[in-house]
């Protein structure tokens, strides 16, 4: 069963449900009106109600550089260690993809690359990118941001990746003296940021975006008033 | 006036309409049924009827819940070595990061490939069994909100391309064979995944929210 796309036209004067006064619950989608400067509990469901996530640029910001800082010693330190007939071979996450792709893997090679190298920096960029979007102007139309959002947080869980790939290696490649795969700092290190950059997306309220197209079109008519704040 | 409108009712019988994602309102809108509706303005799917959802994400569920045993006790991959063999199961893998101490990343990999996976299998069987079964209890509310928080803290399907990353890495060291635990991990893969695109919410809000009701309005 196809079932037909609709797409409601756009109303005229874009009202919000904050400006309207409503608040949306955001596990089972009931519409309440909003109790201003109460803790607001849905009636249906349970859940906590606000029309904003609270502290929502503070938290993803927490979450960003504190990811950030952690991803230098993901570079730096040795993600495993390969003990092979008692020579040690210690690799980061980059040797383990440069090592892949002279055994001739070209594909698996670029797998973990996007996974571990390319996806961890675009989430990161990304976010960062959305931020600074909110305070000042950035070339980006208001669907490229949250395709780019929507983009970011579907790709952020694949980064566990190379977390997987070690603690396979590590348990199924353990013969004392012949081959032993170990588990490195940077393993630690690399679970920690994919954990942080997912706590990241998911403390940021897409509806800011477009509460911030708003309060600046506010502006520009407040801008006209002198001694306007 | 009082404002209270629930998923698909929200979608078909009320004139409200908020946006999830950029909480556009949208005023007298008719709206079929059989639709899947989007948001104008950012392009959110705001509902989108599935057929038979219910009971086919049980379905769904109950085998994905018989295929759980067998994936994460029997072994995935059997490693030869000089006449050694070496077998690795999801648990067994856990326990030896345990053993090395890399706490981290052992319960990192336990919840997100094993707990939370079973966990949340456990919660939608529950709501969509008790909904067949036309049961409700209090707890059936709390349940489907934590399997919906869960959602991205589940990695299966991240977990199989790691055995397969695996794989490739150790092919030039030993040989290797897949163990019956593959298998079961594929085919829980494979129907948790149809479970949860069969899976329409709103549908299930709705259900349960009727029942609720009817003890108590809300």
């Amino acid at each position: 069963m196809v079932s037909k796309t609709i797409t409601p036209a756009l109303p005229d004067k874009i009202i919000t449900g904050k400006e309207a006064g409503l608040v949306l619950c955001a596990e089972c989608y009931k519409v309440h009106r909003y109790i201003p400067d109460a803790e607001q509990e849905c009636r249906c469901c349970g859940a906590e109600l606000y029309q904003r996530k609270p502290d929502s640029i503070n938290r993803t910001w927490a979450f960003l550089i504190a990811s950030m800082i952690l991803y230098i010693p993901v570079n730096t330190m040795m993600i495993m260690n390969v003990a092979y007939f008692g020579t040690d071979e210690p690799s980061t996450i980059m040797g383990g993809v440069i090592l892949l792709l002279q055994m001739g893997s070209h594909a698996v090679a670029f797998v973990v690359f996007v996974a571990s190298v390319l996806v961890p920096l675009f989430k990161m960029i990304g976010i960062m990118l959305i931020l600074f979007s909110l305070k000042y102007k950035v070339n980006m139309t208001d669907r490229q941001r949250i395709k780019m959002f929507r983009f970011i947080e579907f790709i952020g869980r694949w980064s566990m990746l190379d977390i997987f790939v070690v603690s396979i290696l590590a348990a199924l490649v353990h013969i004392t003296g012949v081959a032993e795969i170990t588990a490195g700092p940077a393993a630690t290190a690399f679970g920690t940021v994919v954990v942080l950059t997912m706590l990241a997306a998911s403390s940021f309220d897409t509806r800011l975006l477009w509460d911030y197209k708003r309060k600046n079109y506010k502006n520009i008519e407040l801008n006209q008033e002198p001694a306007a704040d | 006036m009082q404002v209270v409108v629930t998923g698909r009712s929200q979608v078909i019988n009320s004139r409200i309409l908020l946006c999830h994602e950029c909480d556009l309102l949208i005023e007298n809108q008719e709206i079929c049924e059989t639709c899947k509706v989007q948001c104008p303005r950012c392009g959110h799917v705001l509902y989108k009827q599935k057929h038979n959802t219910i009971s086919r994400s049980l379905a769904y569920a109950l085998t994905a819940l018989i295929c759980f045993y067998p994936a994460v006790t029997q072994p995935i991959m059997i490693l030869e070595m000089l006449g050694l063999s070496q077998q690795q199961s999801l648990i067994s893998g856990s326990l030896i990061l345990l053993r090395e101490k890399y706490y981290v990343v052992a319960i990192l990999t336990f919840l997100s490939s094993c707990l939370v996976p079973l966990f949340r299998l456990l919660l939608l069987t529950y709501v969509t069994l008790s909904i067949t079964l036309n049961y409700y209890h209090k707890s059936l509310i709390w349940s489907f909100r934590l399997f919906h928080e869960m959602e991205e803290w589940g990695m299966l399907e991240v977990y199989m391309l790691g055995i397969i990353v695996a794989v490739v890495k150790l092919l030039s060291m030993a040989e290797i064979q897949p163990g019956f635990g593959l298998w079961a991990y594929a085919a829980l893969l494979l129907s948790s995944i149809l479970a949860t695109t069969a899976l329409n919410p709103h549908e299930v809000w709705d259900a349960l929210l009727d029942r609720k009701t009817r003890e108590e309005p809300c």
